[in-house]
Formats: C-alpha cells, sequence, structure tokens
C-alpha cells in the first residue's frame, strides 16, 4: 500500500490547481450559477472553457502526445478529474466523444479518422454524441433497427435514435447502425460517423423529468454518409461498440467520487441550517452515505492501481458503475430526509426563518438527475446481470 | 500510488488457506463447534501458527518478529475469517500489539518473544458486562498502586490464556490514597481521570475466569472478575492508547467478517449453480442472481475499506488524541445562506479514525447480510445444524458488535462528518 503520488504527478496536480485558481470565473462557483443560464448559453460558456483548458495543456491528460494529448499517465488523468471536480470546474460537454470515441479511434480508427478526428475533438471544434438507443432498442442493443443502405460510395441512413445525450448542441454522431440487413442481429452491424448538419437530420429535444432537456431524439431520413466514415469496419459494428464501451474505465470515479462528496458536504451544510443536524436517524443516514462514498474512493483507487499496472479490469466495471450510481442516489433519498416535512418547497426556511430560507435549486436538479444514473449507460439491472453471470460466474438467465 | 495488496501479502494469503485447508477444514472446525465444553484452542494448530509468524506479524524483528503491520495482519485475519478459525490469534496478536506500543522495553521484551513463538497465548479484556465501547464501557477501577477491581466480561479466550490486558480506569492523582485502598469494583464514587492498560497473570490470585458460554463455537468466551490483584501497568498506556487498541482491534474483526463473507458468498454462488429446481439451476433466477450480485459489490467494498483502514492506522502517528470532538460550534442558518460554500476534500488523504469506522460498519452489515443470504439461497439445508452455513452465520453475529458494531460506528462517522450531537 502506497497512497502517494510520484513526483512528476505531484507537480502535475500543482500545477493544474494553480492554472484553475488563475484561470476558473470564480462567479463560477457561486451557488447556482449554473441554473440561473439558459441551457444554449451554459453549454457555450462550458465549450469555450473546455477549449481553453485544452489548449493550456490540460485537455487529453492521457492521450499520446501524437494527437494532441499529455501523454501523461492513468492517475494523472484521473487526478485530473478530481482537481477539475475540486475546483468545481463545469463538467465537459464532449464526454461522448472524449470517454467513448476517442480511445475507439485511437485502437482502430484510420490515420485520416485519427488526424481528422481526435485534436478537433480536444478543442470542442466538433461535440460528438452517441447513437446508440432506439425506441425499440434499449438495453436490447443488438436489435437496432436503424439501416443504412449502400449507394454508391455513400449510405443512406434512415431510423431514429433516442436518448441522446446533447443531441441539440452535438455537430456529429457515432451511431450503431444495420448496414446489412440480411445478417442476424449483431452481426450487420456497423459504426457510422454522422454528421448531423446533414439534410435529412432533424433533433427534437425531449424534457426530462428534471424540466431540463439534456437528451433529444434524432431522426434521419435518407441521411448520406460516406462509407469511409466507418469506424472498426464495415459489419464489425457490435464488436466495436463493445470496444467503445469498454472504455468506461472506473477510474473516472475519482472525479465523480470527488462531485459526488461535495454534494455531501453541501447536504451536510443544509442538514446544519435547517437544526436537522441533531436528528438521530438523519445523523445515522448521512453517516451510512459517506460509507458507500468513501467505499466509492477506496474503490477508484484500486481500480486505479489495477489500470497503472496494465490490467484489463473487464466485466468489473459493473461493480463500479452499481457502486457509484446507487451511492449517488442514495445520497439524494437521505438528502429528503433532511429537507423532512419541507422537502416540496424550493426554499424551506432555516431553522432561524429570518435568512429567507436556503437555495437549494442547483441540489434539487441534481437530485432528480440521479433519478436517471442507475438507467443510462447500462440500468443496475443489466449489471447486476453481468456481474452475477461474468463476475460471479453464475449460470445464464436467458439460456437455462 | 499502489492501492492494492503486494505479491508477498498475497502469497501469505494462500500460505494460510493452503494451511487451513490441509490442517484445519470445517469438520475440524465442526468439532471444536459441538465441543462445547473444551476450550475451544486448537493446540496442535498452534505451533505451525507460530512457526509461521503469524503471531508474531506485528512484533518487532528485533524482537523476533515479522516486524509487519496490520496490512499484513489483516490478510491473516481475512484467511482465518473464511476458514472461521476458532483460536486466540486474534487475541494474541492484539494483546501484543498493546505491549508492543504502549509497555516498557521491560514488558516488551518479556511478553513479545514468547507470544510470537506461540508458547504465550493472550488477550485483551477491555469491557465489562453489557459495556460499550471505550472509556464508559469499562468496569475495572486501578488503585494508585496498581490493584486492580472489577469485572470484564466476552473476554476471548481468557480461559487458555496466560496474560491478560487489561482496561481500567483510574482514580484522580489528588484523590486520597486512603480512598483508593477502599475502592472495590462496581463503587462509581471515586473521580475517573483515565484510563490504563494493565498485564495481569490470569492464575493469580484474585482473579477469577469463568466460561460464559455463547452460540459462536468458532470461539470461546470468558468473564473475568479481579479482586485486588496486582496489574503491571503498561507505561505509555492511557486514553488514547485504548482507542488505538480499539482500531485495531476493530480492523482485526472487520478483517474476518470480510473474509468470512466472501467465502460464504463463494460458497453459496457454488451452491446455486449446482442446485436446479423447474429444470434448472436455481442461480439463474434473476431473484437470487440479482441480490448475490449486490452482495459482491457490497464484500468487494468491505474489503477496499478494511484494507484501506489497515493502512490508514498503518501510517498514522501514534498520538491520535481519544475522544476527539470537533469545536462544537453550531451552525447558524443566518450564515448559512449560501449552502454550497464547502470546502473540497481530496481524494488522496487519510484519516485513520474515519476509516476504521468505516470499515468496521461495512464489514459487519456485509457480513450478517451475506451469511443470512447464505442460509437463505440454500434453502432447508442451509438451516440445519448439519450444514455449515451456521458457522459463518454464527461468527458474523458476534464479530458484528465486536469492538463496535455498526451503529457505533456510524455515530463515530456522524461525529466527523456532521459534527458533535449537541
Amino acid at each position: 500500500m502506497d497512497l502517494t503520488y510520484p513526483p512528476e504527478v505531484a507537480d502535475f496536480r500543482r500545477e493544474l490547481r494553480a492554472w484553475l485558481a488563475a484561470e476558473l470565473p470564480a462567479a463560477w462557483a457561486a451557488p447556482g450559477f449554473w441554473t440561473t443560464l439558459g441551457e444554449d448559453e451554459s453549454f457555450d460558456l462550458r465549450r469555450g472553457w473546455e477549449r481553453r483548458k485544452a489548449l493550456a495543456g490540460f485537455g487529453g491528460i492521457d492521450w499520446p502526445t501524437e494527437y494532441g494529448g499529455r501523454g501523461g499517465s492513468p492517475t494523472m488523468a484521473a487526478l485530473a478529474d478530481a482537481e477539475l471536480a475540486r475546483a468545481r470546474a463545469p463538467r465537459s460537454v464532449n464526454p461522448l466523444g472524449l470517454t467513448f470515441l476517442a480511445p475507439t479511434v485511437m485502437a482502430v480508427g484510420t490515420p485520416e479518422q485519427k488526424t481528422g478526428i481526435l485534436a478537433p475533438m480536444l478543442r470542442n471544434d466538433v461535440i460528438w454524441c452517441q447513437g446508440f438507443s432506439e425506441p425499440e432498442s434499449g438495453s436490447d442493443l443488438g436489435s437496432v433497427r436503424t439501416r443504412g443502405e449502400r449507394d454508391g460510395d455513400d449510405f443512406l441512413v434512415h431510423g431514429q435514435k433516442v436518448w441522446t445525450t446533447s443531441a441539440r448542441h452535438a455537430d456529429r454522431m457515432f451511431a450503431l447502425v444495420r448496414t446489412d440487413p440480411a445478417a442476424s442481429r449483431h452481426r450487420g452491424l456497423s459504426l457510422l460517423l454522422i454528421d448531423l448538419r446533414s439534410p435529412g437530420v432533424e433533433v427534437r429535444p425531449i424534457r426530462q423529468l428534471s424540466g431540463i432537456s439534456e437528451f433529444g431524439e434524432v431522426f434521419f431520413t435518407d441521411v448520406r454518409v460516406p462509407a469511409a466514415d466507418c469506424v472498426g469496419g464495415l459489419g464489425n459494428g457490435w464488436a466495436t461498440a463493445m470496444l467503445l464501451l469498454s472504455f468506461e474505465r472506473g477510474a473516472s470515479a475519482m472525479g465523480q467520487y470527488t462531485d459526488f462528496r461535495r454534494a455531501y458536504d453541501q447536504i451536510v451544510e443544509v442538514a446544519r441550517a435547517l437544526g436537522r443536524d441533531r436528528d438521530p436517524s438523519v445523523r445515522q443516514s448521512l453517516a451510512r452515505r459517506l460509507v458507500e462514498l468513501e467505499c466509492l474512493r477506496y474503490h477508484a483507487l484500486h481500480v486505479l492501481t489495477e489500470v497503472e499496472r496494465g490490467r484489463d479490469l473487464g466485466f468489473a466495471s459493473s461493480v463500479t458503475k452499481l457502486q457509484w450510481s446507487q451511492a449517488y442516489q442514495g445520497l439524494f433519498d437521505t438528502f429528503d430526509e433532511v429537507l423532512g416535512a419541507d422537502v416540496g418547497l424550493d426554499h424551506p426556511l432555516g431553522e432561524f426563518g429570518e435568512s429567507g430560507g436556503l437555495d437549494l435549486t442547483a441540489l434539487r436538479r441534481e437530485s432528480f438527475w440521479t433519478r436517471s444514473v442507475t438507467i443510462w449507460g447500462g440500468s443496475s439491472q443489466i449489471q447486476r446481470s453481468i456481474v452475477a453471470e461474468r463476475v460471479l460466474g453464475l449460470p445464464n438467465s436467458r439460456l437455462a | 500510488m499502489f492501492f492494492a495488496l503486494t505479491d508477498e501479502q498475497r502469497a501469505l494469503a494462500e500460505t494460510v488457506r493452503d494451511v487451513l485447508a490441509d490442517r484445519f477444514d470445517l469438520t475440524a472446525v465442526r468439532a471444536v463447534f459441538e465441543d462445547t465444553g473444551g476450550d475451544g484452542h486448537p493446540r496442535e494448530l498452534w505451533r505451525t501458527i507460530g512457526d509461521q509468524g503469524w503471531l508474531s506479524v506485528c512484533v518487532p524483528v528485533d524482537q523476533g518478529g515479522l516486524g509487519l503491520g496490520l496490512v499484513d495482519a489483516q490478510v491473516i485475519a481475512r484467511a482465518f475469517g473464511a476458514g472461521v478459525l476458532p483460536g486466540p490469534w486474534a487475541s494474541t496478536v492484539l494483546a501484543g500489539e498493546a505491549v508492543r506500543r504502549f509497555g516498557s522495553s521491560a514488558q516488551a521484551t518479556a511478553v513479545l518473544g514468547p507470544l510470537g513463538g506461540g508458547e504465550l497465548v493472550a488477550t485483551v479484556a477491555l469491557r465489562g458486562p453489557g459495556g460499550g465501547l471505550g472509556r464508559p464501557g469499562i468496569a475495572v477501577r486501578a488503585t494508585s498502586d496498581g490493584r486492580l477491581y472489577g469485572m470484564a466480561s466476552g473476554v476471548e479466550y481468557a480461559a487458555v490464556a496466560d496474560l491478560l490486558v487489561v482496561a481500567a480506569l483510574e482514580a484522580a492523582p489528588e484523590t486520597a490514597p486512603g480512598a483508593d485502598a477502599d475502592a472495590t469494583g462496581g463503587t462509581a464514587v471515586v473521580p475517573v481521570d483515565g484510563v490504563g492498560l494493565y498485564l495481569v497473570d490470569p492464575c493469580a490470585v484474585g482473579v477469577r475466569v469463568a466460561p460464559q458460554s455463547g452460540f459462536d463455537g468458532t470461539t470461546r468466551l470468558a468473564a473475568v472478575t479481579l479482586e485486588g490483584v496486582l496489574g503491571r501497568r503498561l507505561p505509555g498506556s492511557d486514553d488514547a492508547a485504548l482507542a488505538d487498541l480499539l482500531r485495531r482491534g476493530a480492523v482485526l474483526a472487520a478483517a474476518d467478517l470480510v473474509g468470512l463473507a466472501r467465502e460464504a458468498l463463494r460458497r453459496t454462488v457454488a451452491y446455486d449453480s449446482a442446485r436446479v429446481q423447474f429444470g434448472r439451476p436455481v442461480g439463474s433466477f434473476q431473484a437470487l442472481a440479482h441480490h448475490l450480485a449486490d452482495l459482491h459489490v457490497a464484500v468487494t467494498m468491505a474489503e477496499h475499506a478494511v484494507l484501506f483502514a489497515a493502512h490508514a492506522v498503518d501510517s498514522t502517528p501514534a498520538d491520535i488524541p481519544a475522544n476527539v470532538t470537533p469545536a462544537d460550534t453550531p451552525a447558524d442558518a443566518t450564515e448559512l445562506a449560501d449552502p454550497v460554500d464547502v470546502e473540497p476534500v481530496d481524494v488522496d488523504r487519510v484519516d485513520a479514525v474515519l476509516a476504521v469506522a468505516i470499515a468496521k460498519s461495512k464489514a459487519s452489515d456485509t457480513a450478517r447480510d451475506v451469511t443470512a443470504a447464505m442460509i437463505q439461497y440454500h434453502g432447508g439445508i442451509g438451516y440445519t445444524w448439519e450444514h455449515d452455513t451456521h458457522f459463518f452465520y454464527k461468527r458474523a453475529k458476534r464479530l458484528a458488535a465486536a469492538y463496535g458494531d455498526s451503529g457505533d460506528h456510524l455515530a463515530e462517522i456522524a461525529r466527523t462528518a456532521v459534527g458533535p450531537m449537541s
């Protein structure tokens, strides 16, 4: 056991911390700042900020330098996530591209794709969204129906994708498309890169239960996509998609932990302000949430160690997803307990009512958001089946 | 950055498991379990355990020990938990830690060598009947000349111990010596100034050891009554020392619990993969499979938490003040219109007090859940005396309450994270 960082990593953290202190606008960290902005305004601010971050050398921390990255270690990348969360820097507007598409292109992309996709993504010149889910294809990804018909050097794409994060702001989509209708299920799929500015693309926002519209649905009517804009080989889309999803590594839980821990500390502050910090039941509930959050931190350290040792985490990433999503969601169940009878009020009065109440807008929005985290990226039920069958080795529930 | 066991520590875990599989499997455990009149001490195994250095894992090299830390000790504790092994290993190691950390060099020399070699069995007596964790739970008083009066309960393996480490309340020094001399156990009139740890010979006049029966046949417990026996004080002991010893005990108990939980889960998965009903293995039903998956996540987290806690204790200086109470400044709502403005935390910080509380509460709850599921998912056979499930379930039930139960540790976590109660 050794929880210290090598000197170059410690230096990197100091450097990033100093840069964030100097460059991150103080107003952005103010309570509720982001909730006062419209979605477009918020997106533009974040897009520009992330570009400045990349130009300052703090993007693509663990990307090879040849692709415009910093050439750092997984530990540096994980620490950067944590530092950004710590400084309350806004989250990336290009997470699907950065997390999933970029490493996939590095692994199986053509030289032209590597040049054309990676550096522009880092600068946020191109915002990416993911086109996997469809109305009839949620957890059962092999059943996608969106089809691409060959037309000379192009495909004509026809169909619909849904639950598309950042659909409204994205420039391009990496989409799982059925390019060979004759082949069965997992065969005959290709990962196509679709320009969302093309004729025949229609994007409609979906309003979520939180009231905001981060998701959307995307309709394709004979959208022309060059066959060259396929990653991982035509007809090889299933394997490419599985490779792509495997990059959701647990190391990123460092940033999540820091984010969740900030929410935890805010909820404790609310409990104090409301005088609920002396309620034994609330105290025990808060203590239990901290146990799960700290376990997530230990787990992130463990996963990072394995990644640094070059070990493939395989299906253990389902353990990470279950732990972080349930710890995060549970934390906001406790938030409700803290608010008690005033849970339904947007501005519950403090114990000393003259204060005019607490502004809980941001925490409330986060609270509703947590309902989604056990659904997207593989629902908890799918994750449990993966853990049961692939980690514990229990018999397959569908074939038995 | 290395959050994992080293190759040596992995090899140690394998060796312990191999030795138990070869020398003390569940059939041997059952023999001890059912021999309720016996002392529960697997002597035939103890020479090996001593020779392997498993008793001297934390004893310094110059005292003949391995000179390792709690991270290594928890490797052994996990393997012993997995084997639901009877015997005074944890109590002996813990007594050794008290002597190593708070004893004089003469005491260390006299005790640690024989203890590490397996010739001397030791145990700790840190609480009275019904007593909780720490100073409030102690029912032994020490006079200024070192005579001990009172009682300790649930003392592991006291009946086979050659040495007791007893926690005792100490009178304020200004108290008249005459009052001390009259003090007897149970009279709570003498003001308490502090706590001391004392070495006591259980065979001495003024000590009575009475076995206490209990449902966990993988261990033996006893009540120890002290009637004026002269204890040898560990000169470095005080409230902080007691807290330190309790933290180490909590880590070892938590390690035993996670080792036990992992093995209980493994056995349940194996059984449910083979047991066929409705023409298919019952483990293929999602009602079972998903719960077992959740338990795997919980056990994994508990393993991490125990490893982190052991490391936190190993890497923390000795002098954590006891009964740490953060400055009592009740928050004023008028100052908190900005609930967002809180200090950020670092991902690599280490807080031993918090880490131990987290590990013990997580391990206790997890082992309870897993062993209950072990019974449930074995069906009727899992509820029989003939099956081995109850060794795991009962040991987990006892250890979950040892060195603070989940509620005790959650209260400690709340004190750290939320603030004082009043």
